[in-house]
């Protein structure tokens, strides 16, 4: 009869201190099992959202910095340009899977209609003399087209860019399904916009001082892949969908042929670029923004498409941040609690210890069948409460997002270059408590440590147990 | 000689002064012999008994087992391996069946044990006198003659030479008493063992071997 079968023995012939012990456990066994749950689920919510955000990074000025800046300090800044060399040299980093710089402008043009919904609806074709440009023209550096790489359009006729044509701003472009069919356009078909220069007059009314063709040819028509087409405010106008539909795509060169006529003589004109860079991996983020930093020009940061998760997971992580304390608190309680409910116990027991003690038995495995007692009934504890702290947490995480929810205000949209369409809802969508391996794996080892530590108080007791004075 | 006291001095700490129960004590013991020691009540026979049993260690002198000092052996090894020991509360796990308190110690002991331990151990409490039905019973449903015996069937079964016993009948009518005596006669005589006991009746001293008589924190053999 090893130490392990005195265990055995010890929790069947004490079946009332057993099924207390095991009443405790299981009770703080739900509550921790409920902040594993909750935790998990967050955990995955962010990873899950955070790829669906991608691995895209750019490289932007620090607004909160400039804010912060006190009026002198503004007078005296010079916003700094980022080189095509700089942005080269980071996209050549080995984190980056393939990268693009954009420069762009809005044009007009007396030849083509651009996309609007509203007019649509409208169902006259009400004609909106002077409204300006209309169309982005988005210079691209990469020819087969980042936002089709990247899966957030795909190419439905016709082709991309050549290198060439990139290289030497060939007048040709890509543009939407949605406005080729507006203006009857087809691939190899060919539109101009109109570049033009106004002067505003003292009255305040704007006046073309000068204007210029930009004929195009249509090489390629794309379709943008909308993730919330069934958007649950229909009366919502989706100002950013409209925006992709309305942008023509054409080479960087272009786009700086037709700045330098607007600009006229103005000297020192130089391109301005926005970088985009798709890393590999979302755990490159990191590397890359150290490996980065440094080669920036003052108050500019690197911004990583998945940092928008922040401002649309707030229900998520405000039950992500109550489940870690809820976590650590039940941890702490119940070190406390069994180790002191075991003490308890082993007082009573106390002539037992000693006997084991005077029969010769080693403090150690002494010790050890206190442990392997605990531990069997911490373990029928914890599978109990596994699947009902699991529940428990579907339940409070269920009510505490319907109340975070309630409460939300309404979110506040700022523009980016790395604009998401995700929302809170998607996020909440996302979130799932469920009983994974994962889970259940983490919550064993969590339970078995923390039980682990709750038997320090007890073997303390032990060791220092002196079986003389208990049995002589 | 199996066991061996030498110059064995042990106190009790009273406040700033030292309180000493065993003085220089020497003393010997061989196998094959049933041993007596007596003493008034408070004259240290438990406290010496403490020191020969590895429960406790002597504030200066030694105790030999066998040529060796119990501390070169190992207190938990000596006490596992070398000896057993009867107290005189029984000091049985109550929750524990008479059998399953023979087990327990059969399993701490590394003694060379026959294979069944279960076998062992009911032969054992039989021939001590404890049926199987009773060794089945958990201990708190024993008379303390029951339990007494179930104690001495533990300090037997791992196979050891060396018994010592603390008052083992104190708890005990006469009947009861003189039938664990002969017991102790009979592993002495013809299990070849070293038995012995401490107790406060002469008339179970007649019975020994041999008496030794502690007054003073000093161990003679006449009174
Ligand atoms: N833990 C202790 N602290 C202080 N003094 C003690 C302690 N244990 C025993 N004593 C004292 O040491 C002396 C010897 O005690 P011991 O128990 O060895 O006597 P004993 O001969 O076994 O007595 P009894 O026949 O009553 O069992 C006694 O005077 C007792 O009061
Ligand atoms: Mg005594």
């Amino acid at each position: 009869m090893n130490f392990f079968k005195r265990g055995l023995l010890s929790i069947t012939r004490r079946k009332g201190k057993s099924l207390i012990l095991l009443a405790v456990l299981f009770i703080l066994g739900n509550v921790i099992a409920g902040a594993i749950s909750i935790s998990q689920a967050t955990a995955n919510v962010e990873e899950s959202i955070k790829e669906r955000l991608g691995t895209g990074a750019t490289l932007e000025l620090d607004y909160e910095a400039l804010d912060s800046m006190d009026e002198s300090e503004m007078m005296n800044f010079e916003i700094p340009n980022l080189g095509e060399e700089l942005i080269n040299q980071i996209g050549e980093l080995p984190y980056v899977k393939y990268y693009d710089y954009n420069t762009t402008t809005f044009l007009a043009s007396e030849e083509i209609e651009s996309y609007n919904p509203m007019m649509e609806e409208a169902e006259g074709e009400v004609e909106m003399a002077g409204m300006g440009p209309q169309f982005q023209l988005k210079g691209v550096n990469y020819a087969p087209l980042l936002d089709i790489e990247e899966g957030k359009s795909e190419l439905v006729d016709g082709r991309v860019f050549t290198d060439e044509e990139i290289e030497n701003g060939t007048p040709v472009a890509i543009i939407s399904k949605k406005l080729a069919d507006l203006n009857n356009l087809q691939v190899g078909d060919t539109f101009s916009l109109s570049n033009q220069i106004y002067e505003f007059s003292e009255s305040g009314e704007e006046e073309v001082l000068d204007s210029r063709d930009v004929p195009l040819e249509v090489i390629g028509i794309f379709e943008p892949k909308t993730v919330n087409s069934d958007s649950e405010n229909p009366e919502e106008f989706d100002y950013m969908d409209m925006d992709f539909q309305n942008t023509i795509y054409v080479a960087n060169a272009l786009v700086s042929q037709e700045m330098e006529f607007a600009v006229g003589d103005m000297p020192e004109y130089e391109d301005y670029y926005v970088p985009f860079f798709v890393l590999n991996e979302p755990e490159d983020a990191e590397a890359f923004e150290e490996e980065v930093s440094p080669l920036l020009p003052e108050l500019f940061i690197v911004r990583h498409a998945s940092d928008s998760y922040d401002s649309i997971a707030a229900p998520i992580e405000s039950m992500s941040n109550l489940s870690k304390y809820v976590l650590i608190a039940s941890v702490i309680t119940t070190i406390l609690i069994i180790g002191l409910v075991v003490l308890l116990f082993l007082r009573d027991r106390k002539r037992e210890l000693g006997i084991y003690l005077s029969l010769g038995e080693a403090r150690m495995r002494v010790v050890g069948q206190i442990i392997t007692e605990v531990l069997i009934i911490s373990i029928i504890g914890m599978t109990l409460s596994l699947f009902t702290g699991n529940l428990l947490a579907q339940t409070v995480s269920d009510s505490l997002i319907d109340n975070d929810n309630n409460q939300r205000e309404d979110e506040i949209y700022y523009y980016t270059e790395m604009q998401t369409d995700l929302t809170t809802e998607d996020v909440i969508d996302a979130y799932e408590v469920s009983l994974t391996g994962d889970f259940i794996l983490l919550f064993y080892a969590v339970g078995i440590i923390t039980i682990l530590l709750s038997t320090v108080i007890p073997l303390i007791y032990i060791i220092r147990l002196n079986p003389k004075k208990i049995m002589m | 000689m199996i066991l061996e006291a030498k110059d064995l001095n042990y106190y009790y700490q009273d406040g700033e002064s030292r309180r000493f129960v065993l003085k220089n004590t020497n003393v010997s013991f061989d196998k094959g012999k049933f041993y007596t020691i007596l003493g008034q009540s408070g004259s240290g026979k438990t406290t010496l008994l403490s020191l020969l049993s590895a429960m406790d260690t002597p504030h200066n002198g030694e105790v030999v087992f066998d040529g060796k000092n119990i501390l070169e052996i190992g207190h938990d090894n000596y006490r596992r391996n070398k000896v057993g020991i009867i107290f005189q509360s029984y000091n049985l796990i109550p929750t524990f069946t008479a059998v399953e308190n023979v087990l327990v110690s059969m399993s701490i002991t590394e003694n060379e044990l026959p294979d069944d331990h279960k076998t062992v151990a009911y032969n054992l409490l039989d021939y001590i006198g404890i049926s199987q039905d009773k060794a089945n019973r958990t201990v708190n449903k024993l008379s303390g003659g029951e339990q007494q015996r179930v104690a001495i069937a533990r300090a037997l079964s791992t196979n050891v030479e060396l018994i010592l016993a603390d008052e083992p009948t104190g708890n005990l009518d006469e009947e009861m008493e003189q039938e664990i005596i002969d017991i102790f006669k009979k592993l002495a005589h013809e299990h070849k063992k070293c038995v012995i006991m401490v107790t406060h009746s002469n008339d179970i001293a007649e019975q020994s071997d041999q008496t030794f008589y502690l007054k003073k924190g000093v161990l003679n053999t006449n009174e």
